[in-house]
């Protein structure tokens, strides 16, 4: 149950720091935000090293797959690809195909790691895919409208 | 074209999620944190670098701007916690859950000087289909 309010939690900062980071780089720059993005991320990750160190674990130093340190240059790639379609889509929009690729992506990657196919992950998945869209009619429905008044 | 690009966002997460998961789970949740932002940050001066691009402070932007890369920190380490116990695809739901909240009430309040949307209670059925699909993908 702790894990799953965390993972809400997690959205909601996603969408703060999405509108923040653009807001920045309408003033800054696209690079130079997401410079900014990473040069107070490093921070905020010291301090909490510092204050609320961990053991480091070391026994399995040497089998940690290359790829495992990758995911900071992914992050970067996903901040600034982000930037660009931020201004171009309204959030909600934006937040369902992104939800999509997340969702597709997530349940093959669970799938690698446990090599099982969930059922009702995918049912789920489909039910929340098709809420999303039934969202999305409602406000193309109303853009319309606006539209033709 | 744009739809494109988001759908690859996505994917792009969920394999980020999986990478720094593994990270996380090899040496621990703060100095991954670190790794993770450290090899970000070099990245980022390599594209400036490159582009030629410079970095200046102006002291009329306020200061809170700056804090989408500080509060992003928390979005990683959850990530990193529930990879370990939830796998990829169920925190991914349920970070969308949080997410789509969070866009209404940005859209419903214009927090932050975003244009304001009024709320159409038909979304309401949208928001319950996801709600029960997060059910069944949790619990079944």
């Amino acid at each position: 149950m702790f894990y799953i309010l965390i993972s809400i939690l997690s959205g909601s900062i996603v969408v703060t720091s999405r509108i923040l980071n653009t807001k920045l780089s309408e003033k800054v720059g696209l690079m130079q935000s997401s410079f900014f993005n990473y040069l107070t991320g490093l921070s905020a990750s010291l301090i909490l090293l510092v204050f609320l160190r961990d053991k480091l674990l070391t026994n399995q130093f040497n089998t940690i797959p290359f790829y495992a340190y990758l995911g900071g240059l992914l992050g970067v790639i996903i901040v600034i690809l982000s930037s660009v379609i931020t201004p171009k889509m309204s959030s909600f929009y934006a937040t369902l195909i992104i939800f999509i690729g997340q969702l597709f992506a997530g349940i093959v990657i669970d799938f690698l790691i446990n090599q099982t196919i969930s059922f009702s992950k995918m049912v789920g998945g489909l039910l929340v895919i098709a809420g999303l869209a039934y969202n999305l009619y409602i406000d193309y429905s109303s853009e319309e409208i606006k539209k033709q008044a | 074209m744009y739809n494109f690009l988001s759908f690859f966002i996505g994917v792009l997460i969920a394999i980020m999620i999986a990478f720094n998961g593994t990270l996380s789970d090899n040496l621990g949740n703060y100095y991954s944190l670190v790794i993770i932002h450290i090899t970000g940050f070099l990245v980022m001066i390599v594209i400036l670098f490159y582009k030629k691009l410079k970095i200046s402070f102006k002291n009329n932007i306020p200061i809170y701007l700056y804090s989408a890369g500080a509060i992003s920190v928390f979005t990683v380490m959850i990530n990193n916690l529930s990879y370990t116990a939830l796998g990829v695809s169920l925190p991914v739901a349920l970070g969308l859950l949080g997410q789509l909240l969070t866009s209404l009430a940005f859209d419903c309040y214009g927090f932050l000087g975003m244009p304001k949307v009024i709320f159409n209670k038909k979304k309401i059925i949208g928001l319950l289909i996801i709600t029960i699909g997060i059910y069944i993908m949790t619990f079944i």
